[in-house]
């Protein structure tokens, strides 16, 4: 993080009449590269469990940063990490609305055979064979009734929550990427919350 | 308690992103990749494509201004002389006797 930190200091020094020197390019783009691994799997993780699915979590999470490089590339380091989940936040939620309409007119169709049971694959579906320790179930358990839990939150809530509790954001920071304010930030996390501790209880 | 329970979630969804698989991962670095390649290939405004049109499509205008403008030597414009007629501080020519006398001094110059 701190080397991070450094070559985007160098990077955002004034230039000369708009013009970037070769230098300066590579400065961005290593401080892009290291911001973008910094925040990659957690982003992965936020679309993965708002979206529920692995490839359009994957898509969410190149679009964002696509859309980052290619549009704020040469803003301030410090503004990237809330524009970056601002820009994942809205496509999350993109993909929640196209889903849900897609699912309305699907319920209007006959029934038809799922392409995923085209594609079903035993083999790589059956659970490994190595065996698992206690504590490693337990684990997964815990985990599994977090995620489940977290996925059923109201996307806002759900937003608020990995933002700040996951992701680490300060409620200013969660607001930009909310596109709302400190207030509604606070509601959203309290409810999540209370939520979660109500559905998980002794779980985890 | 609302500490407790903020701390262990943390911890739970900090262990599931630790696990993620080899593919994701190579995924997630496939599509890093691609992303700082297009820092490299930056999208050009959409306004620029119209301005090497707009050169050319000026040049062209201007171009045909200079071919069809007089050419040295050329005839008067008639515009000119209709202006000359309908202005009202111009000489009267054909009023009255005077006619006679204009026909006589241009005979006489021609003379």
């Amino acid at each position: 993080m701190t080397a991070f930190v450094t070559l985007a200091g160098v990077y955002n020094t004034p230039t000369f009449g708009g013009v970037r020197s070769r230098d300066q390019e590579l400065m961005t783009s290593r401080a892009l590269e290291q911001f973008l691994s910094s925040v990659e799997k957690r982003a992965f993780k936020i679309a993965q469990l708002g979206l529920r699915n692995d490839d359009d979590a994957l898509d969410a999470v190149q679009d964002a940063m696509m859309k980052l490089v290619q549009s704020y590339a040469s803003r301030r380091s410090e503004e990237w990490r809330p524009l970056f989940y601002r820009i994942l936040a809205n496509r999350i939620l993109d993909m929640q609305r196209r889903r849900t309409v897609r699912g309305r007119i699907m319920a209007w169709l006959p029934a038809r055979d799922s392409e995923d049971d085209e594609d079903f694959d035993p083999v790589a579906q059956a659970p490994s064979a190595e065996p698992t320790p206690a504590r490693r179930l337990e684990l997964d358990e815990a985990i599994g009734a977090l995620e489940a839990a977290i996925a059923a939150l109201p996307p806002r809530q759900q937003q608020a929550f990995l933002l700040r509790n996951f992701e680490g954001l300060d409620v200013s920071e969660t607001a930009g990427a909310m596109g709302c304010s400190e207030g509604s930030v606070k509601t959203h996390y309290f409810r999540a919350l209370e939520t979660l501790r109500a559905r998980l209880g002794d779980v985890i | 308690m609302s500490q407790d329970l903020e701390d262990r979630t943390r911890g739970l969804l900090d262990e599931s992103t630790a696990r993620l698989d080899g593919r994701t991962q190579s995924r997630l670095t496939q599509a890093r990749h691609a992303a700082l390649a297009s820092l490299e290939q930056p999208v050009r405004r959409r306004w620029s494509l119209f301005v090497p049109a707009g050169a050319a499509a000026a040049a062209a205008v201007l171009a045909v201004v200079m071919w069809s403008g007089p050419q040295p030597g050329a005839e008067p414009n008639p515009v000119d002389d209709m202006e000359m007629l309908v202005d009202s501080d111009a000489p009267v020519f054909a009023e009255g006797d005077d006619l006679e006398f204009y026909e006589w001094a241009a005979d006489e110059i021609e003379s």
